[in-house]
């Protein structure tokens, strides 16, 4: 399943970075909210970490929101996603390779995001950069495990991808408070970033990897 | 079927209310007040029991691919959402002059909320006819994926802050005896009542599917 998950995600990645409006587009908009919310405090007062760390997973949601309907978009003309289907691997290399070439995407927007969070937000990392990164990396594996299943249900005509944006905040609260906790722990250098937080970002990853796996062949098909 | 568990819920509802008002003591730090909660509590755990439900009856139709569980899972989905919104709506007049807050970060609270926010929107979706062809197996991933998060945001929820009290957890019983009593009969009389109106509500969407497609027979 793997060799055909990492060939997907690199034609993912190839035509999402192909003029790369897509990609530009995406940390367009988190760099707006970032700077929007900016304004909620006069010139000169600073952000609280918890603040910042909410602002910069709020952006990271609505880029991944975009990420992943730009990407189950790539099949909707001339019957592409009935070929993607109808492919002789397990269906799940799709929802994997989308995942990979999602996380990848995403990353690439919070690198921007964190320079505009340390930028207009006034932020500094006072803990360990390395726990950081692990954590950013943990919550985007969880966001990335959901977000492939919910473009496989915002894929065809007949469905609204906005409507499922509905869906998808709500079920993301667990791992968006474990985001909001670690990397506050990881700005003020305090208690936030706790194995437990890890451990519940890591919990959502592997519960909804599992649904994923479970559920992905009944809904990535070639019907519309 | 439908008569005879409504009637019954009309009996048990009024017997409940018997227990309630006059059967159960006067709490004696909150007073009267705290008699909404034998109605709050009951609506809380029998929308708990509609999600459940959505969540079992969406495994059938993915196992069985049957649309009468879609049917149910659609019924059950609609009473959870009304049963805890009603919940939500008396823990907040119960909250008031206990806590002095409409709302607070509670891990029960930030659950029910969010169980609420991801069954309207799965309501919503249901209503927009999302998935086309594929519309009961993706309502079905949706009451399956649900479910499977109600754990993870209590988890979360209480590792943010608690200031709920424990009722049936509580070393020694959070309740006096005749309080106990009145909380069990009313859950029974508001799960008859469920049980209604599930079973009516399932009927309907029977009804109103059969009615669709007898008419898109005649139009082809």
């Amino acid at each position: 399943m793997l060799t055909p998950a990492l060939r997907i995600a690199s034609k993912d990645l190839r035509l999402s970075l192909r003029g790369a409006q897509g990609l530009a587009q995406t940390a367009l908009l988190g760099l707006l909210l970032i700077f929007v919310f900016s304004l909620s405090r006069k010139p000169g007062d600073p952000v609280p970490a918890l603040a910042a760390a909410a602002i910069f997973w709020l952006s990271s949601l609505f880029a991944q929101v975009l990420v992943f309907n730009g990407l189950y978009s790539l099949e909707e003309n001339n019957g592409a996603r009935l070929g993607l289907a109808m492919a002789p691997m397990p269906p799940q290399a799709v929802w994997l390779g989308k995942a990979l070439a999602g996380i990848t995407l995403l990353l690439v927007c919070q690198c921007v995001f964190a320079l505009a969070v340390a930028a207009f937000l006034g932020q500094s990392v006072e803990g360990s950069p390395l726990v950081g990164v692990a954590a950013v990396v943990t919550v985007d594996v969880g966001l990335a495990a959901l977000g492939s299943l919910m473009g496989a249900l915002a894929s065809g005509k007949s469905s609204r991808e906005s409507l499922l944006t509905v869906v998808f905040f709500p079920l993301i609260i667990p791992v968006l408070l474990a985001g909001i906790r670690l990397l506050e722990g990881v700005l003020t250098a305090g208690e936030g970033a706790s194995l437990d937080w890890l451990g519940m970002a890591a919990a959502f990853a592997a519960v909804f990897s599992a649904a994923a796996i479970v559920l992905f062949p009944h809904l990535y098909t070639g019907e519309e | 079927m439908i008569s005879v568990l409504a009637v019954a819920a009309a009996l048990a509802l009024s017997v409940a209310q018997w227990f309630i008002w006059v059967y159960a003591p006067v709490e004696e730090t909150m007073g009267v007040v705290q008699k909404i909660f034998y109605i709050h509590l009951p609506l809380a755990w029998w929308a708990m029991m509609s999600f459940l439900l959505v969540f079992a009856a969406s495994v059938m139709v993915i196992w069985r691919k049957d649309q009468r569980w879609d049917r149910i899972a659609g019924a059950a989905c609609e009473a959870g959402v009304l049963f805890s919104g009603l919940a939500l709506i008396t823990g907040s007049l119960w909250g008031k002059p206990i806590w002095n807050v409409w709302w607070t970060w509670d891990p029960r609270l930030t659950t029910t909320l969010i169980m609420w926010f991801v069954y309207a929107a799965y309501l919503i979706l249901r209503q927009a006819g999302i998935g086309g062809e594929r519309g009961a197996v993706v309502r079905a991933a949706l009451g399956i994926v649900a479910f499977l998060d109600v754990p993870l945001v209590f988890y979360s929820a209480r590792k943010w802050r608690s200031i709920h009290p424990t009722v049936f957890g509580q070393p020694g019983g959070g309740l006096e005896p005749e309080m106990l009593s009145a909380l069990l009969v009313s859950i029974f009389a508001v799960g008859l009542f469920w049980a209604a109106l599930v079973t009516l509500r399932s009927r309907q969407l029977t009804q109103t599917a059969a009615l669709r497609n007898i008419f898109l027979h005649q139009t082809r």
